[in-house]
């Protein structure tokens, strides 16, 4: 196996503000001494583990989106011969993994085994809800606390394994995350813009007081980001305890999040869901390296995409011909031509 | 005759941590000796929590830095949601799609950034036997362990490092036998160097400590609190650090 797998992306935004400072701008770099639009690392990460899109792609696709599970699981409970009231309250702690039961307490209602917010359910959390309760029923007694804790084991295990944890409290519990990744960055030279907006108030008639109810002001950028991400894939299958099946899902969750969900930043004023134009993948032993000199001279022309990917092939080529080659396999998805797809790349991701 | 390994340091954005307390994270304008001792140990697939491995790092060599181009200061507004102890304790969290779902609270931080950075780093063995030699080195930077990176997990780096070992008298004649450029001066067609900023002297600046033979003099010495002491309890001791500048005439 390679150890490391870099992906560049190429992701083209229509105006939006998705990462913003502290005085609600779009966030800058200087890169080539020109200005950038930047989204951090740590908005791109966010967005891509809180998706549903990482959830179900690691669950490969198929699975059960749903409040009500604890709703079916006591009923599994009762079928067995468990009695109502201790069925509801294991339905409840077994829920209560899945997400914030709706009711603190239980008032015997259907909605008093609701948890708040739809959760998503793989095939193999729910037979492994399905095997809890039936132990339960055999034994009459308390699903224990390490049992309840085994339900949600590969979700945590993937997101903890690929993005790292961190408790300087006990430091024991550390994990190193096994993806980085840099900061997205335009091609080009952006200037962040100013929306002066207003707004009526529909009940004002006019007759004491014209004019706007409520003046404000937003800072928008529009722009074609590059991404590069690099993640070490041995690292990533020792966190997860050797286990190469799940390392596997897990990285293809990372290509589909990375290649489709964008930060939720200002989506509602805005609607910038973007997906990647291009995705190269590469794998090997070298030492990674981003290509963002591809675009240290910033882009000007008409045909900026085309331009970008042109230029990135080419900086690509260039690096292996003055430093030796960087990377032993590669996929490409180009969404420019129509070329390659996600599955390509996933296929390469994962190998 | 001293001999030396030679590296390459560029990326768009990169972060050489200073003192730091609290919500203010500053970056120094060069790499300091903890940055390149957690590099050579990345590169090594010495793990932070390896004690002796990590020792034997900061122990056994000298470093010395040569900036070309310090690159732009950027502060990044960074904020972050972490869920109180409270709710913690109601729900468990096993992932970050979890800890989110409950009432979170946002913690701040200023963390500096350099952008376009350019440095060039020489290593030189402390004594006669370092605990890799400086071939086992070069070899471990082209074909790292673990993830490289500039001082910050998100700032990977955006050139091969192109490890190359020189025998010299001193860093400046070191620097000069230095092939960064690669065949067809990739390096300097990206104007790298060219726009940098505020750089007086073509040749850059010189960073070294004590120990190393500069073959220029120092105009300035700087106290830095760099020099790891031990890596588990997160305590550095302070060391001096000679400046000067390097001619072009080389």
């Amino acid at each position: 196996m390679n150890r490391f797998l870099q992906l560049h992306l190429l992701t083209s935004y229509p105006p939006s503000n998705l990462n913003r400072d502290d005085l609600g701008r779009p966030k800058t770099a200087m890169m080539g001494g020109e200005t950038r639009l930047r989204v951090s690392s740590q908005s791109l990460k966010r967005a891509w583990r809180t998706s549903d899109t990482f959830v179900e792609a690691l669950q490969g696709h198929v699975g059960t989106r749903t409040k009500e599970m604890g709703n079916r699981t006591a009923k599994l409970l009762t079928d067995t011969g468990v009695k109502e009231k201790q069925a509801r309250e294991w339905a409840r702690a077994i829920a209560e993994q899945f997400g914030k039961l709706k009711k603190a307490k239980d008032d015997g209602s259907e909605e008093g085994l609701h948890i708040e917010q739809l959760a998503h359910f793989g095939p193999e959390e729910e037979a492994g809800v399905d095997a809890l309760c039936k132990a339960l029923a055999e034994r009459q007694s308390a699903p224990e606390a390490e049992e309840l804790k085994l339900l949600r084991g590969d979700q945590q295990a993937a997101d903890i394994a690929l993005f790292g944890r961190m408790l300087a409290a006990a430091p024991r519990f550390n994990v190193e995350a096994a993806a980085q990744v840099a900061h997205a960055i335009t091609v080009h030279k952006v200037a962040v813009e100013d929306d002066f907006f207003t707004a009526v108030d529909d009940l004002n008639n006019g007759e004491e007081d014209m004019g706007a109810g409520h003046m404000g002001e937003t800072e928008f950028g529009a722009g074609l980001f590059y991404l590069y991400v690099c993640i070490d894939r041995e690292l990533l299958v020792k966190n997860l305890q050797g286990d190469r099946e799940l390392a596997n899902k897990t990285l293809a969750a990372l290509v589909e999040s990375a290649a489709t969900v964008s930060p939720t930043g200002k989506q509602n004023s805005f609607a910038s869901r973007a997906r990647a134009s291009y995705l190269l993948a590469e794998t090997g032993n070298q030492q990674p390296r981003s290509l963002s000199v591809a675009f240290l001279e910033s882009i000007r022309g008409k045909t900026m995409l085309k331009e970008a990917i042109e230029r990135l092939t080419d900086a690509r080529d260039k690096m292996d011909r003055v430093y030796g080659s960087c990377s032993d396999k590669d996929a490409v998805l180009n969404a420019y031509t129509g070329e390659g797809s996600l599955a390509d790349v996933i296929a390469c991701a994962t190998e | 005759m001293a001999r030396y390994l030679l590296f390459q340091l560029y990326a768009p954005l990169a972060a050489w941590g200073d003192v730091a307390v609290g919500e203010s994270r500053p970056s120094a304008t060069r790499p300091g000796r903890s940055a390149l001792i957690g590099l050579l140990g990345a590169a090594l697939g010495i793990r932070r929590d390896d004690e002796a491995g990590q020792d034997g790092l900061a122990k056994g060599y000298r470093f010395a830095v040569r900036e070309l181009a310090q690159g732009s200061l950027l502060r990044d507004y960074h904020t972050a949601q972490v869920p109180s102890r409270a709710a913690l304790k109601k729900a468990p969290a096993y992932t970050r799609r979890d800890e989110l779902a409950v009432e979170v609270n946002t913690i701040l931080s200023a963390r500096d950034y350099r952008c376009d950075g350019y440095w060039q780093v020489a290593v030189e063995a402390t004594g006669d036997s370092p605990p890799h030699d400086l071939e086992q080195l070069a070899e471990a930077l082209g074909r790292p362990r673990f993830n490289l990176y500039l001082g910050r997990k998100a700032c990977p780096p955006a050139l091969p490092l192109q490890p190359q070992i020189v025998e010299a008298d001193s860093l400046q004649a070191a620097f000069a036998q230095g092939d960064f450029t690669g065949p067809e001066g990739f390096v300097a067609e990206l104007g790298l160097i060219a726009k940098g900023h505020g750089l007086e002297q073509e040749g850059g600046s010189l960073y070294w400590e004590a120990g190393m033979e500069a073959g220029i003099s120092a105009r300035q010495t700087y106290t830095r609190r760099d020099h790891p002491r031990t890596r588990f309890r997160w305590q550095f001791d302070e060391r001096q650090e000679h400046h000067g500048t390097l001619s072009t005439e080389e």
